[in-house]
Formats: C-alpha cells, sequence, structure tokens
C-alpha cells in the first residue's frame, strides 16, 4: 500500500447524490410497468389464531379482481435466509398483522375492496403478550408450527438453531436461550465494596425506514424478476427459486437502492407472494406496504427486561456481573436467529469490560405474538449497553470514581480473547483514544461544576457512555466483488451490497481507485443486481466497509496485477519499474513508454477482471468498532422534560475513506439513538397484541426541532487486518446515546432512569422514587 | 364499499398541462407517481405525517398525499422533477447531493420542495428559520445538521454569495 493516498481519506461527494437530489433514483417503489397489478395483503386481527376456513368467492367476483392466494393455494416451502421461515401462507396466524391471504387486481382500490370481502373463519387459540409471562413452564405455545417441528432436509439448517423448549428459544430444559459464565458470581458479588441493583426495561422500537417496503415482480418465459427493497437479495433469489421451484438463474433480484433498511428489510411474504402472484397471472404485480404495514410487517427491536446485580472494588476493579435477560422474540426471530441474538447480548459488554473476573449473564429468548423481531441498527448491543453502561455509572459514582476513568482501569486491551467470538482474539482497541477525545470535545472537566449553573427547576449535567459494537470482522457473512477494465478502459465495480442510504458504493470505489491509481471518476459499476453482482451477505452489522472493502481491493489488486503484467510483456520492462495512471500504465523510467488499460484489455480478449473474496471464518484476529457517547443536559424536575444541550459521538473507526460519510454516518445513527433514548417505543394492546401507534407521527422519531446539532468526533488509528484500516461505523453511534443521556439525568438530579423510551412520565417516576429514597 | 367513479381533470404541472381521467378517490401523489411517472415525489406515511410526498401548489409546499387530485386543479403544481435536472441543478439540489444531506434519499425531494419555499419567501433566512421551516418534513438518516447546512448554503448561492 502507497503511504500517499490519492482518493481514500477524502470527503468526495456521493456517487448517487446527485439522484437522489433531483428524484431521478428509481427505488423498488418507483417501478411501473405496463399492465401491472397492485397486490393487497389479507392480515390478521388475531394476535394467534388458526384458520379453519376462507371464502374468497366474493372477493374473487369484483371486476378487476385477476388472483387470490391463501394457504390453500401456495407451496408448502419453507423459506427466509436459512429456510426457516414457514410456508408463503400457513393455516396458522401468529400477531396481529400476520398474512392470511393476497390479492392482485386491476388497481388498488379494487384490491382493497377485494381483501375485505374475504371472509375468514379463525379458531382463536392463547396467546402470549410478553416475554416473562412466555417464559414460564405452563405459558401456552406462542407459535405451534415452526419449521424445527417439520422434517427439515439435513444441511438445510444449522444444527444450533434447532430445538426449543416451549416458547423459550434454545435446547436447555428449562433454562436460558444462552448464559456466558465466567468466575463465580455470587462470591464476586458478596466481596465486592459496592454493589449496584437494579431493573431495566426497554419498549419494543420500529426502524422507521421512511420508504415503505415494495415489490415488483415479473414472471416471463419461466424467469422471475424481482425489484425490491431488501437489503439481502441473494436471500431472496434463493427463497423465490425455492417457492417457486425455479433454478437460481431463472432468478433475479435487483435491489440497488432502498430509502433507509437500518438491518430490518430482509426477505419476507410480501416478496415471495409477489413472485407468486406474477407467475399465476402473467402480468406484473406490485405490492407497496402502506405505513400500517410497514411497521408491523417488519422486524423490531425486541422489547426487554433486565435484572442487574453487578460490584466493584473501592480501587476502581469491576469484580462481578450478574444478568438475567428476558428477550422480547416476536412471533419469529429474522430467520429463526433468537440465539444469535441472545448470544451477542450476553457476551459483547463482557468483552468490553474484558477485566470483570466474575460473570453470569443469561438471557431467555422468548416467542410472543407479537410482530418479529430482528436486527435493528445497533444489534445486541443497544439492547444491552443501557442497563450495563447505566451500572457502570452508577457503581464509579459510589466509590466515587470519575465514570471515565473507572471504565477505562476495566476495559478490553488489544490481544484480549473475545468470548463473543470464541478463538479470537480482538485486533485493535482504540476506545481510549475515543474517550478522551470525546470528553475533551464535549469539556468533561466541566462537569464538576456544572450543577452551579443549573437555574430553578431545571438542572444541568453531564453523562456518558462506553460502546462496543461490530465493525464487519463478521463470521457469519460472505462478501465477494469483481472489478473489470474494458476494451475502453472503463474500470467497473460489480459488488452485491445494496445502497440503503450508507453511500458504500461511493466508499468502495474510493478503495478500487486508490489500489489501481486511477481516479475516482474513471470506476463505474452496478451494485445488488443479482443477475450481474457477485454474492453478497448484504449490508448488516456495519460490514460493507469491512468486508466488502477487503473483498473489493483484493479484486482491485488481482485486476491491476493483470494489468501490470500484460504492460510488462508489452513494454519489455519489470512490473516493478511499472506505475497506473489517468488509463495507462507508465514505465517509471521513461513516461513514453506506456500503454493503455483499455489496450491491455484488447490484447487480453476485450476485458481484465480481478475477483476478490472475503469471509473472516478462518482468521484469529477480530476486528469490534469502539465509542464513547457525551450528553450535555437539562432536566425539569418540575415537568420531567429532557434537553439535549450537547451530544458528542466519538468514535474508533480505523481510518475514515470518506470523512463526509463516515461523519454522515454518526448523525444519523446517533440521532436515531436519540428518538430510542427519549421519545420512540412501539406499543401494544396487552391484552389482544394489536399495535397502538403504528402510524408514522405516532412513532415519535425525532424532527428537526427535536435534534441539536450533534458533535461527531473520529478517531483515526487504523486497524491492520483491513487493506486501508478501515472499521464499520454505521451503527455504533447509535448505541451509547440513551445510556449516555440517562447517566447525565442522574448526574443533574441524582435520579436513575431504568426505562426506555425517557418520556417526561418515566423521568417524573425516577425523580419521585429518588426523593422517596432519600426520605 | 364501491369502487371510486372517474374524473375528467385538467392538472397543470411543472408548467405542462394534463388531461386525465383518475378516480375519484386519488390524491395529487397517486396521479404524480402513479399516472405520470413522476416518482420522484415520494410517500412514506400515507396521511401527512412525514413530508416525503411534499410539493408546491401555488408556491406554497403542501402534503401531495392529503390534496385529491381534483383539488389540485388550476394550481400552478411544481415537483422536485420541475426544479432542476442533472445538467442543470437548482442550488438546493447541488448543495444536497454533494455534501451528503442527501442519505437514502427518500425525503431528499420533499426536503427540498419545503427549503425551495422558505428560499423564495426569505432569501435569508436564519438556522432557526430553517429548521421552523422543514420542521413538516421528517428524515431518519441525516440527523438534520446537514440538511440545515446544505440550505444556508444554497440560500448563499442564491443571494449570489459564493
Amino acid at each position: 500500500m502507497r503511504q500517499e493516498l490519492f482518493t481514500v481519506g477524502k470527503p468526495v461527494p456521493p456517487i448517487y447524490g446527485i439522484e437522489k437530489a433531483t428524484g431521478t433514483l428509481r427505488f423498488p417503489a418507483d417501478v411501473n410497468l405496463p399492465n401491472m397489478l397492485w397486490m393487497k395483503i389479507l392480515r390478521s386481527p388475531h394476535a394467534h389464531a388458526k384458520i379453519l376456513d376462507v371464502d374468497a368467492a366474493a372477493a374473487q367476483k369484483l371486476p378487476g379482481v385477476v388472483a387470490i392466494l391463501t394457504h390453500n393455494d401456495v407451496p408448502r416451502v419453507l423459506f427466509g435466509p436459512y429456510q426457516n421461515e414457514i410456508y408463503p401462507l400457513d393455516e396458522e396466524v401468529r400477531f396481529v398483522g400476520d398474512t392470511v391471504a393476497a390479492v392482485a387486481a386491476e388497481d388498488w382500490n379494487v384490491a382493497e375492496e377485494a381483501v375485505r370481502a374475504i371472509r375468514v373463519t379463525y379458531h382463536v387459540l392463547p396467546a402470549i403478550h410478553d416475554a416473562e409471562s412466555g417464559a414460564k413452564p405452563d405459558a401456552p405455545d406462542a407459535v405451534l408450527n415452526y419449521p424445527e417441528a417439520h422434517e427439515i432436509q439435513a444441511g438445510d439448517i444449522r444444527p444450533e438453531q434447532l430445538g426449543t423448549v416451549g416458547n423459550i428459544i434454545g435446547l436447555r430444559e428449562g433454562g436460558p436461550t444462552v448464559v456466558n459464565e465466567r468466575g463465580d458470581v455470587e462470591r464476586g458479588l458478596e466481596q465486592s465494596d459496592v454493589v449496584v441493583e437494579r431493573i431495566f426495561r426497554q419498549s419494543e422500537v420500529n426502524a422507521v425506514s421512511h420508504e415503505p417496503r415494495a415489490c415488483v415482480a415479473l414472471y416471463e418465459n419461466g424467469k422471475c424478476t424481482l425489484w425490491c427493497s431488501v437489503q439481502d437479495p441473494y436471500r431472496l433469489q434463493d427463497s423465490v427459486a425455492r417457492v417457486l421451484n425455479l433454478p437460481m438463474d431463472a432468478v433475479r433480484v435487483v435491489a440497488t437502492n432502498l430509502g433507509g433498511a437500518f438491518g430490518v428489510k430482509v426477505t419476507g411474504r410480501f416478496a415471495i407472494l409477489c413472485a407468486l402472484l406474477a407467475r399465476q397471472t402473467g402480468k406484473p404485480v406490485k405490492i407497496w406496504f402502506t405505513r400500517e404495514e410497514e411497521s408491523l410487517d417488519s422486524h423490531n427491536r425486541s422489547a426487554l427486561t433486565h435484572y442487574v446485580k453487578a460490584g466493584a472494588n473501592k480501587d476502581g476493579s469491576l469484580t462481578a456481573i450478574k444478568v438475567r435477560t428476558f428477550l422480547d422474540n416476536g412471533y419469529w426471530p429474522y430467520g429463526g436467529l433468537g440465539q444469535n441474538i441472545a448470544f451477542a447480548i450476553c457476551t459483547r459488554p463482557i468483552d468490553l469490560y474484558h477485566r470483570c473476573p466474575n460473570v453470569k449473564w443469561e438471557v431467555f429468548a422468548v416467542r410472543t405474538n407479537r410482530p418479529s423481531t430482528g436486527p435493528y441498527r445497533g444489534r445486541a448491543d443497544a439492547e444491552s449497553h443501557f442497563p450495563i453502561e447505566s451500572v457502570m455509572d452508577e457503581l464509579a459514582h459510589s466509590i466515587q470514581m470519575d465514570p471515565i476513568e473507572f471504565r477505562l482501569k476495566n476495559r478490553i486491551h488489544e490481544g484480549d480473547d473475545l468470548c463473543s467470538a470464541p478463538k479470537k482474539v480482538v485486533s485493535t482497541v482504540w476506545v481510549e483514544e475515543a474517550a478522551r477525545k470525546g470528553a475533551e470535545t464535549i469539556g468533561w472537566e466541566r462537569r464538576a461544576s456544572l450543577s452551579t449553573s443549573s437555574q430553578g427547576a431545571r438542572k444541568k449535567g453531564m453523562g456518558m457512555a462506553m460502546v462496543i459494537h461490530s465493525c464487519g470482522s463478521n463470521p457469519a457473512g460472505t462478501s465477494q466483488a469483481e472489478v473489470t477494465i474494458d476494451s475502453e478502459g472503463r474500470i467497473s465495480l460489480f459488488s452485491g451490497t445494496a445502497d440503503q442510504g450508507s453511500e458504500q458504493q461511493t466508499t468502495l470505489r474510493q478503495m478500487v481507485a486508490e489500489v489501481l491509481g486511477v481516479r475516482l471518476e474513471e470506476v463505474g459499476g452496478c451494485n445488488a443486481d443479482t443477475l450481474t453482482c457477485p454474492f453478497d451477505s448484504g449490508p448488516f452489522s456495519s460490514r460493507t466497509v469491512y468486508a466488502t472493502g477487503i473483498a473489493a481491493s483484493r479484486a482491485a489488486e488481482e485486476a491491476k496485477r493483470k494489468l501490470l503484467e500484460g504492460a510488462s510483456l508489452l513494454l519489455d520492462e519489470e512490473d516493478g519499474n511499472l506505475d497506473i495512471g489517468i488509463n495507462f500504465v507508465w514505465a517509471r523510467s521513461d513516461s513514453s513508454k506506456r500503454v493503455r488499460l483499455g489496450e491491455l484489455a484488447r490484447l487480453a480478449g476485450g476485458s481484465i477482471s480481478g475477483k476478490g473474496i472475503y469471509n473472516g471464518k478462518n482468521d484469529q484476529l477480530f476486528a469490534y468498532g469502539f465509542a464513547a457517547a457525551f450528553a450535555e443536559v437539562e432536566v425539569d424536575v418540575e415537568t420531567g422534560e429532557v434537553k439535549i444541550l450537547r451530544l458528542v459521538s466519538s468514535h474508533d473507526v480505523g481510518r475514515a475513506i470518506n470523512p463526509m460519510i463516515v461523519e454522515g454516518q454518526i448523525l444519523g445513527g446517533a440521532a436515531q439513538g436519540l428518538g430510542y433514548a427519549l421519545s420512540e417505543g412501539f406499543y401494544f394492546d396487552p391484552r389482544t397484541g394489536t399495535a397502538l401507534n403504528q402510524w408514522f407521527l405516532d412513532l415519535h422519531t425525532p424532527s428537526i426541532l427535536d435534534t441539536p446539532n450533534i458533535e461527531p468526533v473520529i478517531v483515526e488509528l487504523g486497524e491492520p487486518t483491513h487493506p486501508f484500516g478501515a472499521k464499520g461505523c454505521s451503527e455504533i453511534s447509535y448505541v451509547g446515546v440513551a445510556p449516555a443521556i440517562a447517566n447525565a439525568i442522574y448526574h443533574a438530579t441524582g435520579a436513575r432512569v431504568t426505562e426506555l423510551p425517557m418520556t417526561p412520565d418515566v423521568v417524573l417516576k425516577a425523580l419521585q422514587d429518588a426523593r422517596r429514597s432519600i426520605v | 364499499m364501491e369502487s371510486p367513479e372517474f374524473h375528467e381533470i385538467t392538472l397543470k404541472i411543472n408548467g405542462r398541462v394534463h388531461q386525465l381521467s383518475i378516480p375519484s378517490n386519488w390524491t395529487l401523489n397517486d396521479v404524480l407517481r402513479n399516472r405520470l411517472d413522476l416518482t420522484g415525489t415520494k410517500r412514506a406515511c400515507d396521511y401527512g405525517g412525514c413530508g416525503s410526498c411534499t410539493v408546491l401548489m401555488n408556491d406554497v409546499d403542501v402534503y401531495s398525499c392529503s390534496i385529491l387530485a381534483v383539488e389540485a386543479q388550476k394550481k400552478e403544481i411544481q415537483t422536485i422533477e420541475g426544479l432542476g435536472d442533472s445538467e442543470n441543478l437548482h442550488p438546493l439540489q447541488k448543495t444536497f447531493a454533494l455534501s451528503y444531506a442527501a442519505q437514502c434519499g427518500w425525503c431528499t425531494p420533499g426536503m427540498i420542495m419545503s427549503a425551495k419555499a422558505l428560499l423564495d419567501r426569505n432569501p435569508r433566512p436564519t438556522e432557526s428559520e430553517v429548521r421552523a421551516a422543514l420542521s413538516g418534513v421528517l428524515c431518519r438518516c441525516t440527523g438534520y445538521s446537514s440538511i440545515v447546512q446544505a440550505v444556508l448554503d444554497a440560500a448563499c448561492v442564491m443571494r449570489g454569495e459564493t
């Protein structure tokens, strides 16, 4: 790698910027085809029921109705990321909003009318409305029909996913889904100088992507093409091929640009049904969710309860962490992966506080009759850091130690082994640098005297939180990339990742341009079209810049090697004496000895291409992202309102390939984290399971008036496992905001808020509890 | 419910007159997106809650999802497509595109049209005036700072100050 970088590290404008700002970019919802039919879904009014009968005769007779699918009409084939979603339509419905039937009609008015005209007879079944009730041994089953109950072909499902005891996902009889244990936690607590015990509750939250999911399916000549709002186009391709019984190469999925996704836009029934209807009717079929559907038929962040007990000694050493977590998985955790999220919850914070000798963290991931839950931004760590970082703050306070110093004393160090990634060790840990730089930015030294500037009922305080989150080094995924040079000398990057707003293609092309030594404008390409682009697991876990970045760099390296080999023969110069620059390969010693890139491609038969692949399964070094969040708040102790005076989000990003995009991702993640902290909750009637606030404004995402100018801080000290030293950072800024604000409220008022979101009524209750404990 | 009857209507959009026959319950947003292929105007919420569908009607920023197409007759409608194209960008389109104020791009057209209405009536807005004027459009991606800055920068360009 050259020392001087030309494109990497520069805030170049995003490649899709102009199309986005002119409205010309086509999202899946913007695809309209001639003679297209509209699809609408009939959804269950019950939290749990068995369908006894569906009478679609009246609906079928309506003028303009072309086809109706019920559970009797669809192939009984498993689908989903690991082929463990039950059938495209089933006779069991498992949450209010579950898919019952699908209609295709000549326009959406007719389709809606037909949906209303379908008569369904249900046998209502007992339902589970929260995780703790569902975990009880005598609880009724939230889901009767799930893939593990069926004969599954060997290899279709990973063995660790099998097995459920009652509603608790996992193999242990009556035990938790996952337990992370080391040392002797009870003894550790007994021998601690101070112990803090708290119960934390977090509401379910919705990702509220602004683009409601859409799918347009076209079936022609035995081939099916789908334009669909999914982050995992290759998995959708696989699922459609299975359900329609087509070879993989007869299914094409295009998901080039998505209007926000945040982890939750994944393969779903709506797209499979759209493909089935397109085949049945012989016409293109389009479904575009309403906001209500986008909220319900999604993958939310789980509602959680954590019972936490933790201890420390007066010298600042953390002695014990004991947690029991109940995780509401909904009717079906994304891909059936309840274990995965449970495992990450109870291991990552323990890796962050690697020095803590005694740990017992049990997670009960429980099936309930709620919408699905899944990998929403900051997955697992948003869930675990609110309780852990709140308790760390209180422990530091109890031993009268600075909360930053307390955390740093117990933190993970480079080369430490990881309980979240067994047999692997962490590569770089720049968490101290992130914490110190963040503290400097917010003016942490003002903290001690901040209370003196409080006025009347408005109390000021400052708090922080430390964070670990995945940054792309995820052995569960694979990324491939291809770089080609054609006979005109044009360079193209083909990558399977959808751009859901993080403009990864810009960042990836910067890396390709840097490797090849060409200008960024010379690199084009396409992304997330299964017909033309190589496989990628998709933009999850902040993995694209890291994982796809490694693949794209390797592809560019291979293409470069071929270009230099070709030029070496032609120019009669050693490879080492050649350089690539502006469309030519040059001899360093004699600039008249040169050959066009296009000419080299032509001589090679028309094209030169390089391929790269990344899968970190066998790497011993594991990269994590680290961050520190800082909040300065003003709490009105009479109204419970929390005003954010400053919010600083400080990040170990390894290296910022594009600082403008990195800052944009940090700001956006922190703003969503602010919503999680203060206003966002997705609520359900506890008796019926009916959503109470599925409409846009009722989900209370922060507006332009609620969001302060958040201050990003970037620490760039490198990451040796990535060719340019980068770590993914699109999610981590979400995670620390809620605990940092909770800790600032504690500093301002002495009240410990243990519930999310921290709405004024929740803060007032915490203030009352604090007053009561003083009296 | 019976299927709605059809209406013959005339709409003037981006300076062009369109004669259309549409169901009476169609909104302006439905017509733009599904009849005229002007898909730059988005929809995220269906009921006037998010602002992604914002267009200008007689120079005022309105929610196209909350206006029936029949009501939009005899008005000058402007959409993002009428503001500029890649060859001829409006200053707002340029500042949004270059500064990563458009992340996923879904709220961007609505945000830009709302900002256009502001800058047409107030060429020299303060930051808080920008925030107040854009408060009818929500964004999930940016945290808003880059959007506010893009509007302030475009205002400078439009005043000829750069």
